[in-house]
């Protein structure tokens, strides 16, 4: 039986609380739109359900504790093939164990793989914690374009949050098409319809939108950037390793615009 | 009146020989609505072409200085453009770099102009306006300077996360000969001072709430290597007094860039980058592995091994104590086969608790197995132990290691 849902995470809990429920084995579980069907496929669509979704996370919970829930968020956020399979086979090791204990057998595969992929989103959070690169508007508001490997912008929030708690600041996923904005007093998601994205969406093409000293600052940094290495001891792949190039197109001191 | 630009051009070009890069482990907590965090882990928030992480901001304040170190590029002597910033430079810098997010804070080191307490004073004064006016809670490393007096040292330590002092050439003999202006004596009396106001204000902290920090993220230094003829066996010696007398944080280690015209350091045509790198290892092993250093380097073999990594050499050079059994063995034990990391070794302890495990299970936890075979017993390894001599598992592991693309030397971790 494949099973489909909304592409929202409680969506996918929901389709978990409907498999539970109805003790069914799934073959797949899916997100409508991704999904070609063969005629053999026998298919249940599972609308989203919020009480069911709670359901299932106060059972993970009240066995594994929150880190177990925060690890089965994390594979949903990573979006890769299979991830939905992964998570359901999780409620169900912990389910099945009735505690937390299940999660430190790194010899179990689909614990490992959990672990593997967990570790994965970690490094695309502490890569943008690392790589986000705000620049300053006309009126005072710190915008950052980010393109993860992964849609950690969820995971990101509570960092930046309490880093610049005196500033405003919008950071937008350019491939997801949503952004997380903060008005020095609360936290939300906004969407491209969104007014203080409308607003702001021309400050990513436009340099007039910018404060009159932002060019001057990414100037000094990427000068700076240049004049701390130390070319006897140059080592492109390592630098590659831990910059990889597919970020460089929002990093300031990447761009090449200020070089001597 | 130079720029700005031309000003930070300067300074932090003379500034990038000091190896450390650390943001990390202080204890600084945004709870004011004010600007920056600086607790738990650091952030690297680019690196360099050389591969180095660039997580502060990293300056000196001036260039000028009254000594004249062989191995210092801005020595007295040395024909070099000079600059001073002002200290609004640094604060306005500082707070404008940190909120684009380019930085987790500043390392603010110094030539001596006039003296050290001259010196000291602006340093301090950058420290205590970002902290006072500018409600900034990132990180702050400042250079305590040699001879400073005790009331500056400690008003340094309650604005800043980190104070280092450079010991840069380990042995008292060897400073003489290459910067006979200074001596150990006033490197360690800021270094002594500094650890008992720490420990003063540790012990204060149970009682009185209200106490305020002092150095949370403590003291680091930095030792020079290659440019004097001390032995690897000596700087580990050296390294692992300051780890447990001094109780610094962190002993950077820098392979001397041959930066200097001069006759008293060595000209040499590279830095010593490998040489650097495998006492960054061992330096590890001391901190993180449980070894002491006279299982690293003794009186017979004073140097690391530069073709195989410290660990590595020292299985082979005791080969009663392993093959280790991978289902019994103590933590301790499994953390020294090579290949097996902290990580591993934690995984492979818990694991065990569920099941017996089989050797494909260590190769998918993260077990280096091309290291590690030789050296321990599990099920499924189709290797036979006690056939292999030193010699040869030597070769065996270098030749491997070299066989897919050369090992990348993973500097400052």
């Amino acid at each position: 039986m494949v099973f489909i849902y909304d592409g929202s995470y409680e969506g996918l809990l929901s389709c978990i609380f409907t498999i539970f429920k109805n003790r069914i084995v799934p073959s797949a579980i899916d997100i409508e739109a991704n999904r070609q069907f063969t005629l053999l496929d026998a298919v249940t669509q599972v609308a989203t359900n919020e009480e069911w979704a709670a359901r299932v996370l106060k059972g993970v919970d009240e066995r594994a504790g929150t880190q177990a829930s925060r690890m089965l968020y994390q594979l949903f956020l990573s979006e890769l093939p299979l991830c939905e399979m992964l998570v359901y086979q999780l409620v169900q090791a912990i389910i099945q164990k009735g505690d937390a204990s299940i999660l430190e057998n790194f010899a179990n595969p689909y614990i490992l793989k959990a672990a593997q992929i967990e570790k994965m989103i970690h490094r695309e959070v502490h890569r943008m914690h690392a790589f986000v690169r705000f620049q300053k508007s006309r009126d005072g508001l710190f915008y950052a374009a980010i393109d993860p490997d992964f849609n950690v912008l969820p995971l990101i929030g509570e960092h930046f949050e309490k880093r610049y708690a005196d500033q405003s600041w919008l950071i937008f996923d350019t491939r997801r098409h949503y952004g997380l904005y903060y008005d020095q007093n609360m936290m939300d998601f906004v969407s491209t319809d969104d007014p203080v994205f409308a607003i702001n969406a021309n400050l990513l093409q436009d340099n007039s939108f910018q404060d009159e000293k932002e060019k001057q600052y990414q100037a000094l940094w990427e000068n700076y950037f240049h004049a701390v290495n130390i070319s006897e001891r140059n080592n492109t792949k390592l630098h590659l390793r831990h910059m990889p190039r597919r970020y460089w197109k929002y990093l300031t001191e990447k761009q090449g615009l200020y070089k001597r | 009146m130079s720029t700005i630009l031309e000003k930070l051009r300067i300074l932090s070009d003379a500034a990038k020989y000091d190896a450390s890069c650390s943001s990390s482990g202080s204890k600084r907590v945004n709870t004011s609505k004010g600007l920056g965090n600086a607790e738990g882990m650091g952030i690297c928030h680019s690196y360099t072409e050389d591969g180095r992480c660039v997580s502060l901001l990293k300056i000196l304040f001036t260039n000028h200085c009254i000594y004249d170190c062989a191995y210092c590029v801005s020595r007295r002597s040395n024909d070099v453009k000079r600059a001073a910033f002002t200290v609004e430079d640094v604060v306005d810098l500082t707070i404008n770099f940190y909120r684009r997010n380019y930085i987790e804070g500043l390392f603010l080191s110094s030539g001596i102009f006039k003296n050290a307490d001259y010196t000291m004073e602006r340093l301090v004064r950058v420290a205590r306006v970002l902290r006072t006016q500018h409600n900034f809670n990132g990180y702050i490393h400042v250079k305590a300077i040699p001879g400073a007096s005790p009331e500056l040292l400690h008003e340094a330590g309650l604005y800043a996360d980190r104070l280092s002092v450079n010991i840069e050439i380990p042995s008292e003999a060897s400073l003489q000969k290459v910067a006979p202006e200074k001596n150990y004596n006033d490197i360690i009396t800021p270094m002594n001072y500094l650890r008992s106001e720490k420990e003063k204000y540790a012990d204060d902290k149970p009682h009185i709430k209200s106490a305020p920090l002092f150095l949370p993220a403590g003291q680091s230094t930095q030792l020079i290597v290659g440019a004097s003829p001390e032995n690897d066996r000596h700087i580990l010696r050296l390294a692992n007094s300051l780890y447990q007398q001094q109780k610094l944080k962190r002993v950077y280690y820098s392979g001397y860039v041959p930066i200097a015209t001069d006759n008293r350091v060595p000209d040499l045509s590279a830095p010593p980058l490998v040489r650097e790198n495998r006492i960054y290892q061992a330096d590890w092993l001391l901190r993180f592995y449980g070894f002491s250093v006279d299982e690293i380097v003794d009186e017979k073999t004073p140097d690391l091994d530069l073709e195989i990594d410290p660990k590595l050499s020292y299985a082979l050079r005791h080969p009663e104590k392993f093959p280790v059994d991978i289902n019994r063995a103590d933590y301790e034990m499994v953390l020294r086969v090579p290949g097996i990391g902290v990580k591993s070794a934690k995984k492979i302890i818990s694991s065990r608790r569920h099941q017996h495990l089989h050797i494909d299970h260590l190769q998918k936890i993260g077990v280096v197995l091309k290291r590690a075979r030789y050296f321990i017993n599990c099920p499924g390894l189709t290797i036979r132990q006690g056939s292999l001599q030193a010699d040869n598992v030597r070769q065996a592991i270098i030749a491997s290691d070299k066989a897919p693309a050369a090992a990348q030397l993973g500097l400052f971790g």
